[in-house]
């Protein structure tokens, strides 16, 4: 290659330029010769050394493809028996499969009974008074009703006399220790009293079962009487004894203890509610002061009446006798007289009959506003159904029993109002008969001393 | 156990239970109520004609009975004679005013805790609701009853003291011969 490029160069220079040719022509040209020659000797050697290496490089190849080759088979041959063995397995799994199920055959729809009756002994045992005493039952009765091993004879047994115990402890009273939580959370160690698998109490107080089967006392407990019945029959030793059951087995007494106490009653009254309680507390005032009054100027008057001659001016019969007697020197006309007598009457009447149409008002008015409590509370709670809708009972029947709470109230207020009033009524004209009379008998005593 | 004397005592307190603690306001009201009608009843027999005598023996001892002041004071007696026929007469008429509002309030304390029961169990369970609409029916009844029974008495009594005071009035003559 290189000696063609370089003679074609020779060629074009000895074509350019024929004048320095023809100078250098001879040792030229026998240069290039031997130029050419050792070019391509060495071209051959170079060949040669291509073909000897790729020679060789075929062979290696050829050795290759023979290894790979023995790699495959032996891999194939591997895949053959890794094969055979799997299908070997899988036919003996079969095999045992159907063993199994020869081999259970009426036991599985046993088991299947055995863990619907411990799942249902688990909901029972779950709010049975019994578990508390036993709290060991529930771990077992989980184990049986999730199924996830066959169980053994001996919890089999277990089962059947946890069944067992729940029927013969239903029916019998016991002592025994056990935690119980109180109202504040904290658990303590006490002496529980079971009736049955209704009531549990300790120390006079009404316990119930919580989710987690702990013996959580009421927060709010029935009444005293209740209490010292619990009371008394923790105490009693032997014999017979009465005791507070709960059929429903706690469900009442939880009732019992969700039900507002009166002063949380009357805060569901609301703004009328205490209204409503000003407004009687204020008729009280009024009527005790006012009765108070009467009671002391009746006293005062009796006085006064066994003492006609000496006119005192604290009560209504003296400042009558009083002025009865200051026109002594007046007039003799009957008529007259009596006009002043009556008009000193007058006078004193209306200290005597106070507060009572103020009192006629608050019993009148009591009891609307108790109405217009209801209705107020009623629009609430219709309007909350309007919101949410009548899907939840619990939510009316919430508000209309909070509605009710202020009639409650105005009828509460009104009666002892009407009572005291009608009282000072009676009081009231007790004393006005006694000055008319009084006063009736001074101007006859006086016409007729007078006379005489 | 169950001796016979005590049978209407036993009803009477389970009738008691069976209506609240309202129903125990309401049996008071009654009890006080027909002790003062009773009471009203043996005054208008037996005390009032005595309470007439006195006085009109009173009235004709008297040295004259036509005067101006003699008049007056026969004014004050028969005010007096009054005011003992109508002693108790406005606590029965309260009592009788009182009887239906308690019955009310019954009603509706008994109301509230049948809405009580409601809103706890959520659901208008009836056995569980029985308890409240007795305790709301029976005091309403019971406070009915009681008023209209004193309401007879009470309209009589009231005519009575009407004409015994036209009566006694004119059996009280201003003539000087006793009449």
């Amino acid at each position: 290659m290189n000696g063609r490029i370089g003679i074609g160069m020779m060629v074009v220079a000895l074509l350019a330029t024929p004048a320095q040719a023809q100078t250098a022509s001879v040792e030229g040209l026998d240069a290039l010769l031997r130029e050419v020659q050792s070019a391509a000797a060495e071209g051959r050697t170079l060949n040669r050394e291509r073909e000897a290496r790729f020679l060789r490089d075929k062979n290696e190849q050829a050795a290759m493809l023979r290894e790979a080759e023995a790699d495959k088979r032996k891999a194939d041959a591997r895949i053959a028996t890794v094969r055979q063995r799997f299908e070997a397995q899988q036919r003996e799994v079969q095999a045992l499969k159907t063993q199994l199920r020869d081999n259970v055959g009426e036991l599985d729809q046993m088991y299947a009974g055995i863990r619907q009756a411990a799942g249902d002994l688990r909901a029972l045992a779950a709010d049975s008074l019994i578990t508390a005493q036993n709290p060991t039952r529930l771990e077992l009765l989980d184990q049986l009703a999730s199924g996830r091993e066959l169980p053994g004879i001996p919890e089999l047994e277990q089962l059947w006399v946890t069944l067992l115990e729940q029927m013969t402890e239903s029916g019998r009273s016991v002592r025994f220790e056990a935690p119980i939580v109180n109202a504040e959370g904290l658990s303590r160690t006490a002496e529980v009293v079971r009736v049955g698998t209704f009531t549990a109490f300790a120390d006079g107080e009404y316990l119930v079962l919580d989710e987690q089967a702990r013996l959580v006392a009421l927060p709010r407990q029935p009444s005293r009487s209740l209490r010292g019945l619990a009371a008394d029959f923790s105490e009693t030793q032997q014999g017979a004894a009465p005791v507070l059951i709960d059929p429903s087995r706690g469900a009442l007494l939880s009732v019992e203890a969700d039900k507002p106490d009166l002063l949380e009653r009357v805060q569901q009254g609301g703004a009328v509610g205490y209204v409503i309680l000003v407004l009687g507390l204020i008729g009280v005032l009024i009527a005790v002061g006012q009765l108070l009054y009467l009671i002391r100027t009746g006293s005062r008057m009796r006085r006064q009446a066994g003492q006609l001659d000496q006119p005192r001016q604290d009560n209504p019969l003296g400042r009558v006798l009083a002025t009865f007697r200051d026109d002594a020197g007046g007039d003799d006309d009957p008529e007259l007289l009596e006009l002043r007598l009556s008009e000193a009457v007058l006078r004193e009447t209306p200290s005597i009959e106070r507060a009572q149409s103020i009192l006629k008002l608050f019993a009148a008015v009591a009891p609307l506003l108790g109405l217009l409590g209801t209705v107020t509370g009623m629009i609430a709670t219709f309007q909350a159904i309007t919101v949410f809708g009548t899907g939840d009972p619990k939510l009316m029947a919430g508000g209309i029993s909070q509605a009710l709470v202020t009639t409650v109230l105005g009828l509460v207020v009104a009666i002892p109002l009407l009572f005291v009033n009608s009282l000072l009524n009676g009081r009231s004209r007790v004393l006005i008969q006694v000055l008319d009379e009084q006063s009736a008998v001074l101007l006859a005593q006086r016409l007729e001393g007078r006379r005489d | 156990m169950t001796e016979w004397w005590l049978e209407p005592y036993r009803s009477l307190t389970s009738f008691l239970d069976t209506g609240g603690w309202v129903l125990n306001w309401i049996f008071a009201a009654a009890v006080v109520l027909w002790m003062l009608i009773l009471e009203r009843l043996w005054f208008f027999w037996r005390v009032l004609p005595r309470v007439e005598g006195r006085v009109r023996s009173h009235w004709f001892q008297r040295p004259e009975r036509r005067s101006f002041g003699a008049r007056r004071v026969r004014g004050a007696l028969l005010g007096r004679v009054n005011l003992l026929m109508n002693q108790t007469l406005p606590t029965i008429q309260v009592l009788i005013a009182i009887c239906p509002l308690l019955g009310l309030l019954g009603t509706v304390t008994g109301m509230i805790e049948v809405f009580d029961v409601m809103a706890v169990k959520g659901t208008a369970d009836a056995r569980a609701m029985a308890a409240g609409v007795s305790r709301a029916t029976v005091p309403t009844m019971a406070g009915m009853v009681v008023g209209l029974s004193g309401l007879f008495f009470i309209n009589r009594f009231q005519s009575r003291v009407r004409v015994e005071a036209e009566r006694f009035g004119d059996t009280l003559s201003v003539s000087e011969q006793p009449a």
